[in-house]
């Protein structure tokens, strides 16, 4: 059993009650409010009983819940932190989907079998699309049945990947780099050369609004600015050898695989701030709150808060190996093993190990993301995407 | 370095005290996360999530004092960055990884659809926009324009229901056609061509169609098994309905002229006059409360659907003309018709984000969200755009 489920449970049995957000209740009548027979059958009941069915509390007693108690800073946490877990298992699609469960081994994933072997893909909710590993295509996979949609061509060295402002755009890893454009909406062809002169290697993408950034391997982040013609303006700031990039909402990080850092920029690309992580830091995802940077020197996850970019927790265990890439579907994390031929899971929300599961033999799960119900895995070794 | 999972062991002792109803703060002292003063107990684990969530940060940075009591204004602030977190981490863009915010026209995704486009409307997959020469349907997972369809002279509002796209028709008198998209494009049905005059906001109750006739009327279409629906039309109360909206309880419809936003019963009567701002337009209801953007006026009032009172009379945020409003779970968007923008609002609490513009001489009209981007029409440019 994991540890932290575990002393949630036990903890469920031991909270005491909470009537902070129900002043005035307790000076109604005694009544009947579900099984809690020290609780008025008023007004404030329901919200009693919400809290009560949703497993937020479970009384202070079988039958009492003491609508006059005092709420402690310690109690008030288990019942925020249960709030937003039966939130967020609840808001999420998989519960609408009937779809709770976590594959147990690769037997039991869907596989989209592909001409080339992939390493970064991305969702746009509905089809996921797959760079050909410095190839010249990109294929779309349809999300709800693993069916072949269409290929696009007329790309070069094909590998990192972001969908944003209507288009998709994919980094040719060359020196220099290059970026191209797909219009998704129009009939599958050849993807435009927007900009060819990006830094050295550029490996992963991000957008923050108004700009595509690449990180890219050769030692550099590229901002290129959208325009009306061709090419479009390119900006190519001299850092680290940058691996992974994201957009926290407010500014751009990247990691520094060489350094073992994860860096802060401004909107100019100027580093604002240096965060050390593990060693040979990779793909990081945003949960909304912190960055989970997989170390795949180190085999560990750094959390790191992104409003301070203080380092949260380092995780290890469950599994990891050498992480490579991290996805979140709003309510869990994803952390590719290629060497062990495995994912590992972890709860958001409280950085709970959920459990390591396997992808088969001779897979390499690299590249990972979310479509919002489901994780999609890019396998290294054999030619495929696998839905987790 | 941290070992996260060893928070989570539970000492057979601090068991024993727990369900002997003793309080961590009287268990033994130890280390929990960054607080040295919050035992390492079951309660830990709680604690730390609403730690790793940034819903507390503290008493200082490494106590967290939890024997303390609670006050009503802390509560608040916990209560509230609970629901942010929750939101923000719910919502679809976190799973794909769509944290911005479109910054500029240049960047707007565009699909090109049939003439002057004015309503939108999602369906769960795709989106349904009114022009004024046929019905367009665009994918929203990648914008492609999938069919247009005909036979719907003077559309104007578009609702999604009853497996069907409903639009109104807004001639002399009223129309209201439906699209079955389960059947190749073609030209859509008209089931009633008796509303009111000039029928332009449509909403639905589960039962009935309501439309807002700009001419002093509601009309209220019936369903039915045979063509043409049945159709009631109440004029008493209305000036010049224009917008529609049901809020799970109640219809409500903008007044454009009176400045008023109208509760209605399932009869169509008025149960409820909320005065706004100055010509109402089109609003959207957020789960709790309705915006209503008032077009001349400026600004938008935010009333809450359950007393109608008004909570706030938004201005700024560029609010120009304001034409429109969509939500998309966490935001509310409203179409500013008179500068050729969009502003933007965190809708949990009516916090300004950004005025975007939508190029010039686009005329803007009015948007929809699809749970992970906005859709706009832009009028003067035959473009649907994701925002």
């Amino acid at each position: 059993m994991r540890p932290g489920v575990a002393s949630r449970r036990i903890a469920s049995a031991c909270v005491l009650g909470a009537t902070a957000l129900l002043s005035g209740a307790g000076g109604a009548l005694l009544g009947l409010c579900g099984p809690f027979t020290d609780t008025a059958a008023d007004a404030f009941c329901p919200f009693v009983l919400e809290i009560f069915y949703l497993g937020i509390t479970t009384g202070t007693t079988a039958t009492t819940y003491s609508p006059d108690g005092n709420v402690t800073r310690l109690q008030m946490a288990a019942f925020l932190s249960r709030s937003v877990d039966r939130s967020l298992a609840r808001g999420g699609r998989r519960a609408a989907l009937n779809q709770f469960w976590t594959p147990q081994n690769g037997g039991v994933l869907g596989i989209a079998p592909l001409d080339f072997i992939p390493t970064w893909i991305e969702s746009d909710g509905t089809d996921v699309w797959v760079p050909a590993t410095d190839g010249t295509e990109v294929w779309r996979i349809r999300g709800s049945d693993l069916k072949f949609v269409e290929n696009w061509l007329g790309v070069a060295n094909a590998r990192g990947i972001v969908i944003a402002a209507g288009k998709v755009f994919v980094s040719g890893y060359a020196t220099p780099g290059a970026l191209y454009r797909i219009d998704p909406t129009l009939p599958a062809g050849l993807a435009d050369t927007v900009a060819t002169n990006l830094g050295s290697g550029p490996a992963f993408l991000t957008f923050d609004g108004g700009r595509v950034w690449s990180a890219n391997n050769g030692g550099s982040v590229s901002i290129v600015t959208p325009g009306t013609s061709l090419p479009w303006t390119v900006t190519t700031v001299t850092v680290g050898g940058t691996t992974g990039v994201l957009f926290d909402g407010s500014n751009v990080w990247a990691t520094d695989a060489n350094g073992g850092k994860l860096l802060k920029f401004d909107a100019a690309g100027a580093v604002l701030q240096t965060v050390t992580v593990g060693g040979g830091p990779q793909i990081p995802v945003f949960d909304g709150a912190n960055i989970w940077v997989p170390n795949g020197g180190s085999g560990s996850i750094s959390v790191v808060r992104a409003s301070t970019g203080a380092v949260l927790a380092t995780l290890t265990g469950n599994g990891l190996a050498i992480p490579e890439s991290a996805a979140f579907d709003g309510e869990r994390i994803l952390v590719t093993n290629p060497t062990t031929n495995s994912v590992s899971l972890w709860l958001a929300a409280g950085l709970i190990p959920i459990g390591t599961f396997s992808t088969g033999a001779n897979t390499m799960p690299w590249g990972s993301c979310s479509d919002g119900t489901r994780f999609w895995l890019a396998f290294n070794q054999s030619p495929s995407l696998a839905r987790f | 370095m941290k070992s996260f999972p060893k928070h989570r062991r539970l000492p057979a002792i601090l068991l024993a005290l727990a369900a002997a109803g003793l309080g961590a703060a009287e268990a033994v002292v130890a280390t929990c996360g960054p607080f040295t003063d919050t035992a390492a107990d079951a309660f830990c684990p709680f604690v730390l999530e609403i730690f790793y969530l940034g819903i507390t940060t503290g008493t200082t940075p490494t106590t967290y004092s939890p024997a303390d009591n609670v006050t009503r204004l802390q509560m608040a602030a916990f209560l509230s960055r609970t629901v942010d977190g929750t939101l923000k981490r719910r919502g679809k863009r976190a799973a794909l990884r769509q944290y911005w915010t479109t910054q500029n026209s240049t960047v707007l995704g565009l699909t090109t659809v049939a003439q002057s486009p004015r309503f939108v409307r999602y369906d769960g997959a795709d989106l349904w926009v009114s022009c004024s020469n046929g019905i367009s349907r665009v994918r929203a997972s990648d914008g492609r324009p999938l069919e247009t369809w005909t036979g719907a002279p003077n559309a104007a509002g578009v609702l999604t229901a009853i497996g069907k796209v409903l639009i109104a028709g807004g001639g002399n008198p009223g129309s209201l056609y439906v699209i079955d998209p389960s059947q190749p494009a073609g030209a859509a049905t008209t089931v009633a061509s008796n509303l009111g005059n000039v029928a332009i906001g449509i909403a639905f109750d589960g039962t009935r169609v309501f439309t807002a006739n700009t001419s002093g009327s509601v009309s209220l279409v019936t369903p039915g098994a045979s063509i043409p629906w049945t159709v009631t039309t109440v004029s008493s109360g209305f000036i010049t309905p224009t917008g529609a909206v049901f809020d799970g309880s109640n219809v409500w419809i903008t007044d454009s002229d009176a400045g008023t936003l109208l509760k209605l019963d399932p009869s169509g009567t008025v149960l409820q006059t909320v005065t706004v701002g100055s010509n109402p337009n089109f609003p959207v209801f957020d789960g709790t409360s309705l915006w209503v953007p008032n077009a001349t006026g400026s600004t938008v009032s935010v009333v809450r659907a359950s007393n109608g009172a008004v909570l706030a009379t938004l201005t700024g945020n560029g609010l120009a003309l304001p034409r429109a409003a969509a939500f998309d779970g966490q935001r509310v968007l409203v179409t500013d018709s008179g500068s050729d923008a969009v502003s933007l609002w965190k809708a949990a609490d009516l916090t300004p984000l950004s005025t975007i513009p939508t190029g010039a001489s686009t005329s803007v009209y009015a948007a929809a969200s699809d749970g992970v981007s906005f859709w706009i029409t832009l009028s003067n440019v035959n473009k649907l755009a994701r925002f």
